[in-house]
């Protein structure tokens, strides 16, 4: 078994409350300069959706000392690529550039951490909502099956948790969103005691602890930041739910989702594995028997996401053949999670899931960028930077019977959703269908999901 | 608090002194059957990538085998004289190494990451796919019938319909690039194993592939594993294309076309013509040119569509550089309302870059961008791989990516203008808009931008103007994409 280096780093606080993390790797002349702010669309509230991703979005607007749209302009120009994204539990800023240029990267950061206000105005605030709403379109609105996530989440949460609504919001919200509102916004949450900075990289410790106390030091903490309330849920659904959507798509696709264990419960690292085995990949479950064998799916997948607040998401989907009955997919489908609840893997498919992901933890951990972005997001998320080098030791230790656990908990018939999508022939945006809550629907909003929303595609 | 209480540092940073950086060495060799090998010992880099490039693309085929290529490059790892597809996967898997075969327009490539210590139990797999491949024929049924209900799933996406009508509209029906590279619906359902073999022995000579392999290679004979396992290869290939490739314009004089979609909340946007083939003296200029006309976030098409009208999440520009002359087309993805506005404002674009210089500060701007970015770019053994694979592909020098930055540097104003005066033509590109033709089309009619052409079919699945296949080669399309390459290409799939 080759061995996953170790990262080192250094974890400090300015006397603001900013948290430094300062990893030191001479390899090739390149850093990356990360930004958590512990704010996602969690922090939204009725009527604000979509909010700390248009915020984000306002970020690369200016602040005291940088123009509109100059953020990107100086870290192009310096050779270095950047973007924000926004999601469920965070927001976070980032920039990967020749290690020379890192100064750079933590002045802009400061500025706007600093003095965002200063520069905010009604025409770019409403120049970055057309965008915003142009990506919602983009992603979601505008693709086919595109309202599946946002109906997941909508069904595995209920209405009054902040994880029922998607961090892309709605139109109306928005549209309604207004100076005040991002104000108010930044005010609140855009603190250096509500930020974790992490810098990796080519560069020297010292001179980085320099910079970001000149740069970060003058701004001020926010004692008084809003703690959420308990998001705390019951672990499972408690009953089946469906949905039929009539969808602009030529072949029918079966989703599922079940409400799965917080991020950094030793279960969802189970459930990560559980995933493996099921769709990851040729040699897994669900591709063997309904793609390969039974030849009744187009494709498979399944995907755990890692959310704090109560419970985390688990999604599948099988794209349904032409010519095969929709139900006999879904109960393939049902059949193979069911069994992973009750029989125990072998010892040769544990091997293959542990090496894969072995092998994944090499690649992700090969580019300064992603150990940065992991090192802020295990330290705000958990207040232990350390977890990036105890994830892969996390993984390996999963047994056969941890797995068929989780399976067993997590991919049952009570706590799961079924959203089936189903070729439409009349316009397709006014024939959504909805078998179990037609209140809550909104018929003309698609969604795609892995991915958080970023600033620059 | 307030803005009062904060201090900022008004005083921008000065950059410190630049560490040296040099793409890696690499130690190129041939073994007694011509097999070109390249590695690149990486200290530091674990996980090992390596990739053997064919020279046969889907460019090669014949227009009644459409698809043959990509199709048998995916059917190379479904089964092999010694295992069947589930011993090859798992026998992959076990090691933790991904293996994969695919092509593009421009070559095939068979390819795996795999830690170090396993990279030779992973080059046996390499080349037991790669030299004893059975191609079965259930298993090509199968594929051959996913990717014809992929042609079904990319009629409903809009951005899969505008990419395949524009280039369907672009080239004449004598260039392979009017087709997707995976084929379409007629030439794709006629697949066999008998084509699939042809197509993939048209690339099978060794004194035309080369192996790549880069890593942390210490302690590893990568010369004498190649040897073992690729030395006894010989020619066995099928007959060859020609070589020559066939580009021609279809497009006379610019004209709009426009793909009905009832309902439509976007239009999707592609304007341009025939591109630019890699191997071309101006290469570095037209990367220039291009970063500055749509590939640098701050580029003119997205400062203009994106940042000043918010009409779009992302506008972009750029040339797909193949062995031949690939497509030019600006992109965007706008709101139905300002379909016109928009295509108006790329016209606009399009025409300043070609009629007059570029600012200093512009030119500036997109050097120091991808001189910059260039060690950012090679921080795995994946992409030092694949942009080595990538001047194998399009015969491109070996010093290629060490003079890369001295030639970015080298591009001046008036270089620019001329990339954009030779590659760019607005009066000839067609207007290419996959939307809701009832929001917009009386007032495109208006805007006089030349023939006008809806096409109102709703049950689209006739032509094969779309395509599933991901025409990058992944690795080996690295370092061929060109201009906006490494960029922060403001369109994609963020």
């Amino acid at each position: 078994m080759p061995t996953v280096p170790t990262v080192s780093f250094t974890d400090e606080r300015l006397a603001t409350g900013l948290r430094l993390i300062i990893s030191v790797d001479r390899l090739a002349p390149v850093v990356a300069v990360n930004l958590w702010y512990d704010v996602g669309s969690k922090h939204e509230i009725e009527g604000k959706t979509g909010f700390a991703h248009l915020f984000e979005h306002v970020m690369f607007q200016g602040s005291r000392n940088v123009g509109k749209a100059e953020h990107m302009a100086l870290v192009q120009a310096a050779g270095g690529t950047m973007n924000g994204s926004t999601w469920l539990d965070r927001t976070n800023y980032y920039e990967t550039l020749p290690s020379h240029q890192a100064e750079l990267a933590l002045w802009l950061e400061a500025d706007r951490m600093g003095t965002l206000l200063d520069a905010l105005s009604q025409e770019n605030l409403d120049n970055q909502r057309e965008v915003v709403k142009n990506e919602k379109r983009w992603s979601y609105d505008n693709r086919p099956y595109g309202s599946w996530y946002e109906k997941l989440q909508g069904h595995l949460f209920p209405p009054e948790h902040p994880y029922h609504h998607t961090t892309i919001g709605s139109m109306d919200d928005l549209d309604a969103a207004s100076i005040e509102d991002v104000s108010a916004f930044f005010r609140t949450y855009y603190a250096p005691n509500n930020a974790v900075l992490s810098v990796v990289g080519d560069v020297d410790p010292d001179e980085i602890r320099r910079w970001t106390e000149r740069y970060f030091g003058g701004i001020p903490s926010n004692p008084n930041i809003p703690k959420l309330g308990d998001l705390s849920l019951p672990p499972t659904l408690g009953g089946e739910r469906r949905e039929t959507v009539h969808d602009k798509v030529p072949l029918p696709r079966v989703y599922l989702g079940f409400r799965a264990p917080v991020f950094g419960d030793h279960r969802l690292d189970a459930l990560d594995i559980a995933s493996q085995v099921l769709a990851g990949g040729k040699g897994s479950r669900l591709h063997r028997r309904l793609v390969r064998e039974e030849r009744i799916a187009q494709d498979v997948a399944l995907v755990a996401l890692g959310f704090v607040g109560g419970a985390s998401l688990c999604a599948g989907w099988a794209t349904v053949r032409p010519g095969v009955p929709v139900d006999r997919v879904e109960a393939a489908l049902h059949e193979e999670l069911d069994r992973l609840g009750r029989e125990l893997i072998s010892d040769d498919e544990l091997a293959r899931a542990r090496a894969l992901i072995e092998t994944e933890e090499l690649a992700g951990l090969s580019r300064v960028e992603e150990r940065a972005d992991r090192l802020s997001m295990y330290a705000t998320l958990f207040d232990d930077p350390d977890l990036i080098n105890q994830m892969l030791p996390r993984y390996l230790s999963v047994g056969a019977e941890q797995i068929r656990s989780v399976a067993g908990e997590v991919l049952r018939p009570d706590n799961r959703v079924v959203l089936t999508y189903l070729p439409d022939l009349p316009p397709a945006d006014s024939a959504v269908r909805d078998e179990d809550r037609p209140e809550e629907e909104r018929p003309t909003e698609p969604v795609q999901a892995e991915t958080d929303e970023e600033v620059a595609a | 608090m307030t803005a009062s209480e904060v201090r900022v540092v008004a005083e921008r940073p000065t950059p410190g002194t630049p560490r040296p950086y040099e793409f890696p060495d690499v130690d190129r060799s041939r073994l007694a059957n011509g097999l070109a090998l390249v590695v690149a010992d990486l200290p530091g880099r674990p996980l090992v990538s390596a990739t053997l490039v064919l020279r046969n693309g889907a460019v090669d085929e014949p227009d009644g085998d459409g698809g043959a290529t990509v199709l048998a490059a995916r059917t190379l790892t479904e089964g092999t004289e010694a295992h069947n597809a589930i011993e090859l996967v798992e026998a992959s898997e076990r090691l933790g190494a991904s293996l994969h075969a695919e092509a593009g327009w421009d070559a095939m490539s068979i390819g795996v990451d795999v830690p170090a210590a396993r990279l030779e139990p992973a080059l046996e797999l390499l080349a037991e796919v790669v030299l004893r491949p059975t191609f079965p024929e259930a298993e090509v049924d199968r594929l051959r019938d996913e990717r014809l209900n992929d042609l079904l799933q990319a009629e409903a996406d809009p951005r899969r319909r505008a990419d395949e009508a524009f280039a369907a509209t672009i080239y004449g029906g004598g260039s392979p690039y009017h087709r997707p590279s995976g084929g379409k619906r007629e030439t794709v359902e006629g697949l066999r194993g008998a084509q699939l073999r042809t197509a993939y022995r048209r690339g099978l000579d060794p004194s035309r592939a080369t192996l790549v392999v880069g890593g942390d290679l210490s302690g590893i004979d990568v010369r004498g594993v190649a040897n073992r396992l690729l030395g006894e290869w010989g020619a066995m290939f099928g007959a060859r294309s020609s070589g020559t490739i066939v580009a021609e314009n279809a497009v006379r004089e610019r004209f709009v076309r426009v793909l009905h979609r009832p309902g439509s909340v976007q239009t999707e946007i592609r304007i341009g013509h025939v591109g630019a083939a890699r191997r071309i003296p101006d290469y570095h200029a037209l990367s220039v040119m291009a970063a500055i006309l749509g590939g640098l976030f701050n580029s003119r098409l997205n400062t203009k569509l994106r940042e000043e009208k918010g009409y779009t999440y992302g506008a972009g520009a750029g040339f797909d550089l193949r062995r031949g002359p690939g497509p030019f087309a600006a992109r965007a993805a706008v709101n139905t309302e300002v379909t016109v506005p928009a295509v108006l404002d790329t016209m606009v674009e399009l025409d300043r870059i070609r009629s007059g210089p570029v600012t200093d500060a512009e030119l500036k701007a997109a050097r120091d961008f991808l001189v910059g970015v260039f060690p950012l770019r090679f921080e795995t053994a994946g992409a030092i791989v694949g942009a080595l694979a990538g001047l194998a592909v399009h015969d491109l020098p070996d010093d290629e990516l060490a003079r890369y930055r001295s030639a970015i540097e080298a591009v001046t104003v008036e270089s620019v203008l001329e990339a954009a005066v030779a590659h760019v033509r607005p009066d000839g590109a067609a207007i290419v808009l996959v939307g809701d033709a009832d929001a917009f089309g009386s007032e495109l009619e208006a805007a006089g931008l030349g023939r006008l052409v809806i096409e109102r079919d709703k049950e689209p699945q006739d032509k094969g103007r779309d395509e599933g296949v991901d025409d990058g080669l992944g690795p080996v399309d690295e370092g061929t994409s060109g201009p906006t390459e490494g960029g922060s290409e403001p369109e994609g799939d963020g």
